[in-house]
């Protein structure tokens, strides 16, 4: 099992080392791993040091302090070629040369194999055909680097990493000011690296659902400690409700896999509805600020529902609305008034009266 | 079969290589024709008559063809190559589309190396013979010196801030401050010393004696070359610094190797010739234009070719034909080039791109 770990990190700290004074630690104390064949999600919010992560991963600047292994060999034994013959990198950065084609700039790829005058053989071209097809940029080979849209340039990043011919590859953001089709598009092409390569894909991103959805593994950035496990793992510690702690505007949806914006409600709305209509209705009370709750099975029985206090008292100081639907009529009920209602726009117009009411 | 082989190779020599066949041609032609224009007009039939049958020529068309107007177009030539290519190399590291030695003050630096050899020399030695080819490898040795610690400076600066426009101003700025330090020298030095300072800082192409040919010819042949094994580092920076790495580039080795081949390509020229603006920055993006790619194995001597041309073009301009007198060779590539730089700068705007 000791040669699936590709990358391990043993207690390292990272930061930038300052002539000056003490180097700047960003983070210290970080223990993770990232496996064969494991797409790996790096989460953590801004400026809590992903960047800095992926860089000393990726062998641009050394951990201050600590092991980190590739291939079970430290980074610092490797020289420059045989670390880019490992792992391959994308960065945010966006690269604007105008005159390189894509194929040539997948071609710069195999810069680590290449003889000094970077001179590419029959090989070389192969491995290069093969990667433009696997980022679905066959056809796009003589367009300038210049003259393609983001999506298409950075899975051209990507077909350039390909072509390094890495078993680990590293990527910062690769789904940043991506719009979905094309977010959905490069973790696709992720996921299809590692599982038909075994490749090890360590990419950091802000989009969690992604991140829950698809990677194998999460390394997670709180401002106390960097922790990992699987999406679940995580999910069930509770990690993800700190990761914004100071933010009490949010809320973890676990179920979603996703943050919710928290509100602050109005009322309590209790629906009993079905089909279509159900949809319609929850967005509509959910825009004017209501919680919408289920109503109870032996609230729908009785037909004329009784007005139940509100559950979350401290929400909201008004008592519960119900709306069921019975047949093809729509009735209302609030302290114990029962009233007919036409339309969803009918509905609201009523809610949105009943609420301003209690001050008044 | 055998037949469609032997086609579909010359297609790809062809392909490959007729722009770089086409340019020589051209280079030639203007070789030719800067030889014959001048204040006196040799015919073809006459330099060539002087050219090969040397003991049966006019000896007045000798002397000028050999002692004048071949070293001013071979100067001509080196000087075209060695200041594009230098150009080439600055805008690709830097990744800057306005780079180029005159710009960053690589040429000011070089200045200053001369001037504080030349100042030095005369007045230690008091009338060591600076036109020597030993005085030639000093100068040329305080020139490569003086740009490659300009070079350092603003290699430093520019880790130091990522922006592309302020690493600029700062290179003027710092190349202005470089000529002011040049121009305190000369109220301190002897005037012996002043006067071959003087001498020099006239240099044009036309100043270059057969002697400090020997010197600089080798001097910009050893440069290029050093630019053909920076090729592959080249490639890498267009990229940027982060990718160059992760591709496994040994940014120190790359770093020495082109930096040495700019300032010895700058230094050199600037040594002989003075400054002559503008040409370093230009001849990169004409190449760039005219051969569709950014690859450094097809700019670096398709950036040489069209260089040395663009020279010797300025060169027959600065003669202007039918007159006794020449132009300076740096306010005529001034003149032509700033309008061409204006056009880069509106071009692309946004400053990104090269």
């Amino acid at each position: 099992m000791e040669q699936d770990i590709f990358v391990q990190c043993k207690g390292i700290s990272i930061g930038y080392k300052e002539r000056s004074k003490a180097s700047s630690v960003v983070k210290s104390e970080i223990s993770l791993k990232a496996l064969k064949g494991e797409m790996v999600a790096l989460v953590g919010g801004n400026g809590i040091g992903k960047s800095t992560l992926l860089k000393t991963v990726a062998g641009f600047q050394p951990p201050l302090s600590g092991d980190l292994l590739i291939h079970s060999q430290s980074v610092a034994d490797y020289n420059s070629e045989e670390l880019a013959r490992e792992l391959s990198f994308v960065s945010t950065e966006i690269v604007r040369v105008a005159h390189l084609t894509v194929r040539e700039m997948v071609g710069l790829g195999r810069y680590p194999y290449t003889n000094w005058f970077g001179k590419l053989n029959n090989h070389d071209e192969e491995i290069i055909d093969k990667a433009i097809r696997e980022a679905g940029l066959s056809g796009f080979e003589n367009r300038s680097i210049n003259r393609i849209s983001d999506g298409e340039r950075q899975r051209a990043m990507i077909a350039r990493a390909l072509a390094q011919d890495t078993r680990i590859m590293v990527l910062d953001e690769p789904t940043a000011f991506l719009d979905i089709s094309n977010k959905y598009e490069i973790v696709r092409i992720l996921h299809q690296l590692v599982n038909e390569y075994e490749k090890c894909i360590i990419f950091s991103t802000h989009d969690l659902h992604t991140a829950i959805s698809m990677a194998d593994r999460i390394w997670l950035m709180l401002n106390e400690k960097v922790v990992e496990g699987t999406p679940e793992e995580i999910a069930a510690k509770g990690y993800f409700e700190s990761l914004f702690p100071n933010n009490h505007h949010l809320i973890f949806d676990a179920a979603k896999g996703d943050f919710n914006i928290r509100k602050e409600y109005r009322g309590v709305v209790k629906l009993s509805a079905s089909g279509p209509e159900l949809i319609v209705i929850t967005k509509a009370l959910e825009r004017l600020n209501f919680e919408v709750l289920p109503v109870s099975p032996d609230e729908t029985s009785s037909g004329f529902p009784s007005v139940t206090q509100s559950l979350r008292p401290s929400v909201s100081p008004s008592p519960d609305i119900t709306v069921v639907q019975s047949a093809d009529v729509w009735i209302l009920s609030y302290s114990g008034i029962c009233m007919e209602i036409e339309s969803v726009e009918d509905l609201c117009r009523q809610v949105k009266q009943i609420t301003i009411q209690p001050k008044s | 079969m055998k037949k469609e082989a032997k086609i579909s190779v010359l297609d790809f020599w062809f392909l490959k290589g007729k722009g770089f066949f086409l340019l020589f041609l051209i280079l030639v032609l203007f070789f030719i024709i800067d030889l014959l224009v001048g204040s006196v007009p040799i015919s073809l039939f006459q330099s060539f008559s002087t050219l090969f049958h040397p003991a049966s020529a006019d000896p007045q068309i000798a002397s000028i063809l050999f002692q004048f107007r071949i070293p001013k177009a071979i100067t001509a030539i080196t000087a075209g190559a060695a200041l594009s290519v230098a150009g080439l190399q600055m805008q690709t590291v830097f990744r800057n589309p306005i780079a180029g030695p005159d710009i960053l003050g690589i040429s000011s630096g070089a200045s200053l190396g001369v001037a504080l050899f030349v100042l030095s020399v005369g007045w230690i030695f008091k009338g060591l013979p600076l036109f020597s080819v030993a005085g030639s490898w000093g100068i040329v040795l305080a020139a490569w010196t003086g740009a490659g610690c300009m070079m350092f400076l603003i290699v430093l600066i520019a880790s130091r801030l990522r922006d592309l426009m302020t690493v600029l101003i700062i290179g003027i700025l710092i190349s202005s401050a470089v000529l002011a330090v040049v121009s305190v020298l000369q109220y301190f030095s002897s005037d012996y010393s002043l006067k071959s300072f003087i001498v020099w800082t006239m240099g044009s192409l036309g100043g270059t004696t057969r002697d400090q040919l020997w010197v600089l010819v080798p001097s910009v042949l050893a440069g290029l070359v050093m630019a053909f094994f920076s090729s592959k580092f080249l490639d890498a920076f267009l990229l940027g610094e982060d990718y160059a790495k992760s591709m496994g580039m040994n940014l120190r080795h790359a770093y020495i190797l082109t930096f040495a081949s700019t300032s010895i390509l700058a230094g050199s020229i600037t040594a002989f010739c003075g400054p002559i603006a503008f040409v370093g920055i230009i001849v990169p993006h004409l190449a760039r234009r005219l051969f569709h790619s950014s690859l450094h194995s097809r700019l670096i001597p398709g950036t040489m070719l069209l260089g040395a041309i663009v020279m010797l073009i300025g060169d027959l301009i600065s003669q202007l034909p039918g007159y006794e007198t020449t132009l300076p060779i740096n306010s005529v590539t001034s003149l032509l080039g700033i309008p061409i730089i204006i056009w880069i700068i509106f071009k692309n705007k946004k400053m990104g791109a090269l």
